[in-house]
C-alpha cells in the first residue's frame, strides 16, 4: 500500500525516499536519538493518525514470575497435573475457568481467552525480554517494549499526561520497560516506591504566582520564537514544557483519595488493587498505556496456597477493572491484558509447586476490539502441549496491535532496516477480534 | 511387648506411587493403610500382602484432593478441599454419607474415638465437631479471622483434641493456635507462633507457611505446634522445618526447635506415650522424620524420605511407623536384631491418628 502522508506544506515536505536517505545518511544502524529525530517528524499533527483521536488505551497487568494456567484460565480438573481446584462455569456459557476466579467467571463477556501460547523460553529474564518485546532479542538492536509502542502510536502530541506509566513496587523480577530505539520520548514513568510520582510538585521556595508567571513568560517568548524561526525543535521543546506542566498537574491522578470509598471497596484493599484504581484514572485522563505488575507468581513451593492468595487478589481487582471500565464506556477503548513472562508445569513437584513452563500456557485480552466471551487455543488433556491454535509471542502482540486498531505490520525504520511492529511472519488471532 | 528407641529407627520398606498422597491412617489390629490420595480417590494398602495392593472405596466419592482421613470404629470419615467430609463403611470400603461440611477446603479430619465424634476443620476458618454415627454437626467456632493482616484469605490447617477430651486445639495460617474447652467449645486460651508464617511485604508480595500441625502431649499440658521458619525465598520451602512446644496454659514457650539440615513444613507431629520424645514429619520436594527429646529438645535421631512427607500413623504396639505423601509411602522400623531382649526406653505414641 503507498504510503502518502504528505500536506503540501514545506515544513512537512518528507517522503519516505527522504526519509531513508536521511537515516541511511547517518550511518545508523543501532538506535539513536538521532533517528528518532527523523521520526518524531512523524509526529507531527499532521502526520497523526487517525486513532489518536480516539483515545484507545492499554492496561497491561503484568502477573510477573508466571502465574500458573491451571489455576487461572486453563483448568484441568481430575487430571493428574490439573490440581485440587475445580473449574466454573463463566457468563459465556461453554467456557470454564478455575474456581479460583470467580469473579471473572462473571464478568468474561468482554474478555478472550487464548490458551495456546508456546513461547518456548522458560527462563526469567528471557520471558521477560520476549513478553515484554513481542520478539526474540537481537544484537545491536534494541527492540521497544509494548509500552513505549503503543505510547508513540497511541499518544498524543498536545497530552499533557504522560503516555507511558508502569508501576512495579515488588522487587522480585523488577525491571523498567525500555522504549528502545523509539527514543527516551517513550519510556516510562516507572513507579517502584511510592504510587505517587517523585519530584513532580512544585518547589515549595516557588509560590504558585510565581511558577505561573515563570510559564507565561517562557510561552511569550516561545510563541515569538516560534513565529521567526519554524523548525520542528521549537514545537517539540514547546511539547516537552507542556508535558512537563501538564505533569505536575497531574498528580491527582495518582491520588486514589479522590474515589469514593465505595468503588475502592470494590477494588479491593491491595495495593494491586489500588493500582488497578489508578491505571483506571489514568486511562480516563488520556494515558494511552498504563502497566500494573503484580509480583510475585513464582511459586516452585505451595502452587495451590500462593495462588489461593494471588488469585484472590487479580480477581477481584481485574473484575472490578472491567466492570469500571465498562460502566463508564471505556472498555470499547481500552484493552486490558493480562499475561506474565510464561505459564507453570502441569506437572507438580514434591513442594506442591509448580515451575516455569512456556510450551503450553494462556493469557487473556479484554475489551477494546476484542470479541468477548472467547476462548483461543487448546491444549491437550494433560495441559502438557499445544494441542489447537498454537501461537507466539509474536502473534499475540499482532493481535494487541490490531485490537487496539495499530497496523501491525507498520514498520519503523531503524536506519535503513524496516522494523514491523509486529515481528516478521507474525499473524494477528482473528478468531478473538471483534 | 519391645517399644520403639527413636534411635534404633531404619526405614525398611518403600513403596512408589503415581500421585500424591495427603490422607494416611491405619485399620487397627492390622496392616491396611487407608491413603487420601491426588487423584481424589480413597484407597485401602494392605502392607502385610505380599504384594501390596489399592483397593478403592467406590462410591460417589470427592472432586478434589483427599486430605485426611479418621477411623472411628468401624466407620472411616475422609475430607477434603472439596469442602465434603464422606463417611464409609471400612468392612466393606462402601460409602454411607456425604455431607457438605465447609465452604472452602478441608485441611484436616481426624477421630474423636472417646466421644464418638470426628473433627475438622477447614479454609473457611471454622472448626466442627460431627457424630459419627448420625452425620450430624455437634458444633462450629472459629476465633481464627477469614483474612491475613495482610488481606488476603487466611487458612486453618491444623487441628488435635487432647488424650483426656477437655481440650481441642487449631491452628492458622498466620501462626495462632487457638484452644478450645472440648465440653462447651468456648475459648479458654491462645499460643502465638509468629515466626511460622512468613509475609513478604516487599520483594515477592505475598505469604508462604502457616501452622500446618498442632499436638497436645498426652498429659494435655504441653502443646506442640509445627511449620516451618522464616523463609527469605518465598518462592521454595527454603527454611528450617520449626517445632514450637508450649506449657500453653501457663503461656510459656518451651522449645523452638529448628533443624536446617531438614527444611520444610513440619506436616505430623506424635509425642511418646509417656511424653517423652516427640516426632515430627514433613519435608520440602523432600521428607524427613525427626525425633525430639521431649525435655530438653535435643535432637535424638533424623530420617530422610524420598518425597514430603504429608501423612504418619503408628502401628498398634508402636513399634513401626508408616508415612505417605509425594508419590511414596514408607515404613520404619527398628531392625529386629536392634531390639534388646530387655530394654526400657520411651513407650511409642498409639495409633490415635
Amino acid at each position: 500500500m503507498k504510503r502518502s502522508h504528505f500536506c503540501g506544506s514545506p515544513e512537512h515536505r518528507i517522503d519516505r525516499r527522504q526519509f531513508l536517505g536521511r537515516t541511511a545518511t547517518a550511518g545508523a544502524v543501532t538506535a539513536t536519538a538521532a533517528d528518532m529525530t527523523v521520526l518524531d517528524l512523524l509526529r507531527q499533527p499532521v502526520l497523526a493518525d487517525e486513532l489518536k483521536k480516539q483515545g484507545k488505551s492499554v492496561i497491561l497487568l503484568w502477573l510477573a514470575g508466571g502465574a500458573s494456567q491451571f489455576e487461572t484460565w486453563d483448568p484441568k480438573p481430575g487430571r493428574p497435573t490439573g490440581g485440587p481446584f475445580a473449574k466454573i462455569q463463566t457468563s459465556t456459557p461453554g467456557i470454564e475457568i478455575c474456581e479460583l476466579m470467580p469473579k471473572m467467571a462473571a464478568n468474561l463477556q468482554e474478555t478472550a481467552i487464548i490458551r495456546s501460547l508456546n513461547t518456548k523460553i522458560a527462563d526469567h529474564g528471557g520471558g521477560y525480554k520476549l513478553m515484554e518485546t513481542g520478539r526474540l532479542p537481537e544484537p545491536g538492536v534494541d527492540f521497544p517494549h509494548l509500552g513505549a509502542v503503543v505510547a508513540r502510536e497511541l499518544g498524543r502530541p498536545d497530552s499533557k499526561v504522560p503516555d507511558h506509566i508502569e508501576m512495579y513496587t515488588s522487587h522480585e523480577g523488577r525491571r523498567k520497560g525500555t522504549s528502545g530505539f523509539l527514543g527516551a520520548r517513550y519510556a516510562p514513568m516507572f513507579l517502584t516506591d511510592d504510587m505517587m510520582p517523585q519530584n513532580i510538585r512544585r518547589l515549595e521556595s516557588i509560590s504558585a504566582v510565581d511558577h505561573q508567571q515563570r510559564a507565561d513568560l517562557r510561552d511569550m517568548l516561545a510563541q515569538q520564537f516560534t513565529r521567526e524561526l519554524q523548525v520542528p525543535s521549537v514545537a517539540s521543546q514547546n511539547s516537552a514544557f507542556e508535558r512537563v506542566r501538564g505533569l505536575m498537574s497531574s498528580d491527582y491522578l495518582f491520588d486514589i483519595e479522590q474515589e469514593p470509598q465505595a468503588m475502592r471497596n470494590h477494588y479491593g484493599p491491595t495495593q494491586f488493587a489500588e493500582q488497578c484504581l489508578i491505571a483506571r484514572r489514568l486511562v480516563e485522563a488520556g494515558v494511552p498505556f498504563v502497566k500494573v505488575a503484580r509480583a510475585w507468581w513464582d511459586s516452585h513451593g505451595q502452587n495451590f496456597e500462593t495462588h489461593r492468595e494471588l488469585c484472590a487478589d487479580l480477581d477481584q481487582s481485574m473484575s472490578a477493572l472491567v466492570e469500571d471500565l465498562r460502566q463508564r464506556g471505556m472498555l470499547e477503548s481500552t484493552l486490558v491484558i493480562s499475561m506474565g513472562e510464561f505459564g507453570r508445569t502441569p506437572n507438580i513437584n514434591g513442594s506442591l509447586g509448580r515451575d516455569h513452563f512456556a510450551r503450553a500456557w494462556s493469557c487473556t485480552l479484554t475489551g477494546c476490539g476484542i470479541r468477548g466471551g472467547s476462548v483461543y487455543g487448546k491444549t491437550d488433556e494433560n495441559g502438557n502441549t499445544v494441542a489447537e491454535g498454537e501461537i507466539g509471542a509474536g502473534d499475540l502482540f499482532a493481535t494487541i496491535f490490531k485490537a487496539i486498531g495499530i497496523d501491525p505490520q507498520k514498520e519503523y525504520m531503524l536506519g535503513s532496516r524496516p522494523i514491523p511492529l509486529a515481528d516478521f511472519n507474525t499473524t494477528p488471532v482473528a478468531e478473538v477480534l471483534a | 511387648m519391645n517399644p520403639i528407641d527413636p534411635k534404633q529407627l531404619k526405614r525398611d520398606a518403600t513403596w512408589r506411587a503415581q500421585d500424591i498422597l495427603f490422607g494416611l491412617e491405619r485399620v487397627p489390629e492390622s496392616q491396611k493403610l487407608i491413603l487420601g490420595s491426588s487423584d481424589f480417590g480413597v484407597y485401602e494398602f494392605d502392607v502385610a500382602a505380599e504384594k501390596p495392593e489399592r483397593v478403592a472405596f467406590t462410591g460417589e466419592g470427592h472432586t478434589s484432593y483427599v486430605t485426611g482421613a479418621a477411623i472411628v470404629g468401624q466407620t472411616l470419615v475422609t475430607c477434603s478441599y472439596d469442602g465434603k467430609l464422606i463417611w464409609w463403611n471400612l468392612a466393606d470400603r462402601q460409602l454411607i454419607r456425604k455431607v457438605d461440611a465447609h465452604e472452602k477446603w478441608i485441611r484436616r479430619v481426624i477421630p474423636w474415638a472417646d466421644k464418638n465424634r470426628v473433627i475438622s476443620v477447614a479454609d473457611d476458618m471454622q472448626c466442627k465437631v460431627w457424630n459419627v454415627e448420625t452425620g450430624e454437626l455437634v458444633a462450629s467456632f472459629t476465633d481464627h479471622p477469614a483474612m491475613t493482616p495482610n488481606n488476603y484469605p487466611s487458612m486453618l490447617f491444623a487441628v488435635d483434641v487432647s488424650a483426656d477430651s477437655r481440650w481441642i486445639a487449631t491452628g492458622d495460617k498466620v501462626g495462632r493456635t487457638v484452644i478450645w474447652n472440648a465440653e462447651t467449645f468456648e475459648k479458654t486460651g491462645e499460643v502465638e507462633t509468629p515466626i511460622l508464617y512468613t509475609w513478604d511485604p516487599k520483594i515477592r508480595r505475598h505469604s508462604i507457611g502457616g501452622i500446618r500441625s498442632v499436638r497436645f502431649s498426652h498429659d494435655g499440658n504441653r502443646l506442640a505446634v509445627g511449620g516451618i521458619g522464616k523463609i527469605g525465598n518465598i518462592d521454595h520451602l527454603d527454611a528450617p522445618s520449626r517445632l514450637e512446644v508450649f506449657e500453653w496454659q501457663a503461656g510459656k514457650r518451651l522449645h523452638e526447635l529448628e533443624d536446617p539440615k531438614h527444611k520444610g513444613l513440619i506436616e505430623q507431629i506424635r509425642w511418646a506415650e509417656d511424653d517423652a520424645w516427640i516426632m515430627v514429619a514433613g519435608g520440602d520436594h523432600k521428607g524427613f522424620v525427626l525425633f525430639y527429646d521431649a525435655a530438653s529438645g535435643e535432637p535424638l535421631h533424623a530420617e530422610t524420605s524420598p518425597g514430603h512427607i504429608h501423612g504418619a500413623t503408628f502401628s498398634d504396639d508402636g513399634q513401626t511407623i508408616y508415612v505417605a505423601g509425594h508419590q511414596m509411602i514408607e515404613r520404619f522400623a527398628v531392625p529386629q536384631e536392634a531390639v534388646p531382649a530387655e530394654s526400657n526406653p520411651p513407650k511409642a505414641a498409639p495409633a490415635k491418628s
